[in-house]
């Protein structure tokens, strides 16, 4: 079948099999920040957006996303962030960084939605996210920091 | 992936929807697709998307207490609704918040986890210490008791059926209040065990209760004995010590390797004590 997406704000034309996952159709067209992990909906390595929504692209088909807007991690540039990747690095939340597209994006998920999470909010939207090197206390202490800095709406 | 797959419709009605079901199902509903991307099976060879039957509607009468939400709906949507944060002090949106994670509620649907007999399922529980009635359709529209959800009869009804949606009638008059628990080895697992009660209250009295218990390790299922023994009495805490044995011998637990059925029970007992202290608490506090 054929669709229509937009992925980073770009038009992208494809033919695909109806049943193929769309973390498949992205890693093979280059997409390499949505990683394969567990490809059972657990680990996160894979999440995007999709209309502004954090999922994994490994429990979606190609077919649900005919005309909606995909976004990876490396199609988000903003200042928020800019601000996350820029805070991860300095509090020192990364280590082998295999997981950390996916942390990233639902962070920016978060913060979107809600500028000032509780200590509890940001646990409750990463708990779709594993990362078996550093553990979560310093990816939440980079979120807060950047929460904190964030001329969210709300603010 | 699911390989075989070679079609994929977007039907416009519930007939056309319908129609689209091959004999030889090979054919399957999809809506959020977390459960069927899955499954990887080789047995599908077409998906009838569900997305465009405006199935994703919901209406609640204040007055009446009526809640009626459409299958497509998304377990996230649910938690987030202003209109889902009062209906039944809240118990809906909170507790459909323990369903896996954010990313899974917000490609997850309503419909979605009560087809599939799941016997882990937090949904299905949740609705049913509601007292929740499923809608479907089969040709025609039926409503049946969500409760008869595993039945053969009804699994055989809904091998051909759309599911439309879900309805919870709460009394007209009384507040309502609840109490689910869910025991899983971490946030994000499925339930060893989980639980449900609600009860109605009027002047101090219960004038209606549901609790449902699910992962027995088997399908979750109302626990009427104990219901109909709630019913009529004055809000009291000490009907938790009578009604948390009663629990205890009508849940049907057994053993897995998850949990021993001893200490599903001893989980059994301890869910229904908080859950019906917590509420009945609620009740006096007021
Ligand atoms: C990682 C992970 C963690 C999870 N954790 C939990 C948890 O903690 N608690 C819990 O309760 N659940 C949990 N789930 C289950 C999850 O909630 C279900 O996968 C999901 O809700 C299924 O909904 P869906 O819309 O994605 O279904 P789909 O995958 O679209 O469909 C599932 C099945 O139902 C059929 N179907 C769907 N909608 C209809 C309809 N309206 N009428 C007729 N047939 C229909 C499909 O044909 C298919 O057979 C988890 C799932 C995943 C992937």
């Amino acid at each position: 079948m054929k669709i229509t997406t937009y992925i980073n704000d770009e038009r992208k034309d494809f033919q695909v099999e109806p049943g193929e996952v769309l973390l498949d159709l992205l890693r093979r067209e280059g997409y390499t920040s949505v990683k394969e992990g567990c490809k059972t909906g657990d680990c996160g390595a894979c999440m995007v957006l999709v209309n502004g929504r954090a999922m994994t692209s490994c429990t979606l088909f190609v077919s649900q996303v005919d005309g909606k807007k995909v976004r990876t991690s490396e199609g988000l540039h903003d200042e928020l962030a800019e601000n996350l990747r820029k805070e991860f690095v300095e509090v020192g939340a990364i280590q082998c960084g295999f997981c950390i597209p996916g942390v990233l994006v639902s962070s920016y998920s978060l913060l979107t939605h809600n500028p000032d999470p509780t200590e509890e909010e940001i646990k409750a939207a990463l708990d779709g996210n594993l990362c078996r090197c550093t553990g979560y206390v310093k990816q939440i202490e980079a979120i807060k920091n950047v929460a904190r800095d964030f001329e969210g709406v709300s603010k | 992936m699911l390989k075989n797959v070679t079609e994929y419709h977007i039907p416009g009605s519930l007939d056309e929807a319908l129609s689209l079901q091959d004999r030889e199902s090979r054919s399957y509903f999809i809506a959020g697709g977390t459960g069927l991307a899955l499954s990887n099976s080789n047995r599908p060879v077409e998906l009838i998307d569900l997305g465009k039957l405006h199935l994703d509607e919901l209406h609640l009468e204040d007055e009446s207490g009526k809640l009626e939400i459409g299958a497509t709906t998304k377990i996230q949507q649910l938690v987030e609704l202003d209109e889902l944060q009062d209906f039944a002090g809240g118990y809906l949106a909170n507790n459909l918040e323990k369903v896996g994670s954010y990313p899974i509620r917000n490609a997850g649907t309503l419909g979605g986890s009560i087809v599939r007999p799941f016997p882990w399922s937090d949904v299905v529980p949740i609705l049913l210490s509601l007292g929740a009635k499923i809608r479907y359709f089969d040709g025609t529209h039926g409503v049946r008791d969500l409760n008869n959800l595993y039945s053969d009869d009804f699994r055989e009804t809904l091998r051909n059926s759309i599911v439309t949606g879900i309805e919870v009638d709460l009394p007209e008059v009384g507040e309502t209040r609840g109490r689910f628990y869910k025991f899983s080895r971490s946030e994000f697992d499925i339930a060893s065990l989980n639980l449900g009660c609600t009860l109605t209250a009027l002047n101090g009295k219960i004038t209606r209760a549901r609790m449902a218990v699910g992962a027995r390790p088997s399908f979750a299922r109302r626990l009427t004995e104990v219901e109909d023994f709630l019913q009529g009495q004055s809000l009291e805490n000490d009907l938790a010590e009578e009604a948390t044995e009663m629990a205890a011998d009508t849940a049907g637990v057994t053993g897995d390797r998850k949990m021993s059925k001893d200490y599903r029970l001893a989980q059994v007992r301890k869910m229904t004590e908080e859950a019906l202290t917590g509420v009945i608490g609620d009740f006096l506090e007021q």
